[in-house]
């Protein structure tokens, strides 16, 4: 019989001030995230009503921000609580320690869970935005009066960032609406955000990219960027592509497994149809769920190809779509196969 | 329902609020804020609300920065604010006002300038070439 001590058992949970701050820390690139959806004005009802019950599976465009896409996405990107609550590099303070029931415990863990599928959500894949060209005066007698132009913000604090009035005057006499470039870099004067800075930082460049990227800053670099751009522009839209590109001719995908960043770089090469490294790697770390849901997502969206049409002729599950995707489709077919072939033997040997 | 403060100002200061340009920043640096004052307040002194900000110095990439709380200038203008003359030029230069009637007589003075300049130094070249030839 277990001796029945007079007290309680308590559980001792080192749950560093570190962890809760770097919550805190991150809040920021969550509530950037929330305020892109505002400022971006999509309105909640009419998505819910267009998405209601048609997927991408009946012929429509896919869209990142569809719902099963997202769904796919998120369970691909898995929910490691060590790495997601990694502790931020930040001011050093001293650890906290805290003395837990098993229950107060279990609940601590759930509700450390909802916190990283807040800091999960994935950052909006928009496409490149269109150049602002529209004149609203031709003044030529203005012309030669003045040498600088002239930028009026309107600083309205209720309207938002997106429906801003910036207008320039130029020396010429014209009154146009200013550019993008000019309007971010007066919304940050005006408003500015913390973390973004007035000129974008040289770690952008595409010259000190491959700096980065040696020294596996992958995760880093994207957060830097989320702070920096606009998620439809195009700074934002070329450093995320060459990392995501670099992360596939290295190999790297378990850089961003368990971070916001792995469903847009699901998404992108998905797109481009490069997912045949991110198949192996999954494969080989015993995800067999998820590279099913990858090649599900695949033929979402390429309704046309051969291997989706297969697919739903045979109405295949499981592993079986693997094997077709890779009888059709696939570009490292070989590898794919050795991959799949190990495993089951790992499983098969695991067995008996 | 009219603004209380500005009827109390007409008939007790006799005065009425204005948008106008504060001065401020360091010698030889100007800097300007757009403010609604009272009118028989200092230039510089207490005011009612700041509107918006006006830099006179051209900046690195040569623009001068003017920002301006549209929101607030037409409530202060809907309850009677009156603005001063490089107010209105600036608003016009922006597009919320026309623009001003200096603003485009100075533009002509300039250019009749201008054109007089360059006919006097033709006519210093032509003369020059018939002293040559």
């Amino acid at each position: 019989a277990l001796p029945i001590s007079p007290f309680p058992t308590f559980a001792l949970f080192p749950l560093r001030v570190s962890v809760l701050s770097s919550a805190m820390a991150a809040c920021r690139v969550v509530r950037c995230a929330r305020w892109w959806s505002a400022a971006v004005r999509r309105p909640p009802d009419r998505r819910t009503l267009c998405t209601a019950g048609i997927g991408c599976s009946e012929g429509r465009t896919c869209s990142f921000s569809d719902p099963e896409v997202q769904s796919l996405l998120f369970r691909m990107t898995g929910l490691n609580l060590e790495k997601v609550f990694r502790p931020v590099q930040q001011e050093l303070k001293e650890p906290e320690y805290k003395l837990m029931t098993d229950e107060q415990l279990l609940k601590a863990k759930e509700k450390a869970t909802l916190e990283a599928v807040e800091r999960l959500k994935m950052p909006p894949v928009l496409s490149e935005r269109q150049p602002i060209e529209d004149v609203l005066a031709e003044d030529q007698i203005l012309e030669g009066m003045e040498t600088a132009k002239y930028v009026f913000t309107d600083i309205s604090y209720s309207t938002p960032h997106r429906e801003r009035f910036i207008v320039v005057r130029e020396p010429s006499g014209r009154l146009r609406k200013a550019t993008w470039e000019e309007r971010d870099r007066m919304i940050q004067i005006y408003f500015p955000r913390e973390g973004r800075r007035l000129t974008p930082p040289p770690i952008f460049k595409d010259e000190n990219l491959p700096v980065v990227f040696r020294l596996d800053r992958h995760e880093h670099l994207l957060n830097l960027t989320l702070t920096q751009f606009e998620p439809d522009s195009a700074d934002y839209i070329r450093v995320h592509q060459r990392t995501y590109e670099d992360i596939e001719k290295h190999g790297k995908y378990d850089l961003l497994r368990s971070t916001r960043h792995f469903g847009g770089m699901v998404w992108y090469l998905t797109t481009k149809k490069m997912i045949d490294g991110l198949l192996i790697d999954m494969i080989q770390r015993d995800l067999l769920e998820d590279a099913v849901s990858l090649i599900h997502l695949y033929h979402m969206l390429h309704p046309g190809t051969q291997s989706a049409n297969e697919a739903k002729e045979q109405d295949a599950q499981g592993v079986d779509l693997i094997k077709i995707f890779v009888k059709t489709e696939a570009q490292k077919a070989g590898y794919i196969e050795l991959a799949l072939q190990a495993h089951h033997e790992a499983l098969s040997q695991s067995a008996s | 329902m009219v603004h209380l403060t500005s009827l109390l100002l007409k008939h007790y200061h006799k005065g009425h609020v204005v948008i106008r340009l504060a001065l401020s920043g360091c010698s030889n640096r100007p800097f300007y804020r757009i403010v609604a004052a009272f009118n028989k307040r200092a230039r510089d002194s207490k005011y009612l609300e700041q509107l918006g900000s006006y830099d006179p110095l051209p900046n690195n990439c040569n623009e001068k920065l003017v920002s301006l709380n549209i929101e607030k200038i037409k409530y202060w203008i809907g309850n009677g604010a009156h603005t001063t003359k490089p107010v209105d030029k600036l608003f016009g230069l922006a597009g919320f006002f026309p623009l001003h009637p200096m603003t485009i007589t100075n533009a002509e003075r300039r250019r009749k300038e201008l054109d007089s300049r360059i006919a006097t130094e033709q006519e210093n070249t032509d003369a020059h070439e018939q002293d040559t030839n």
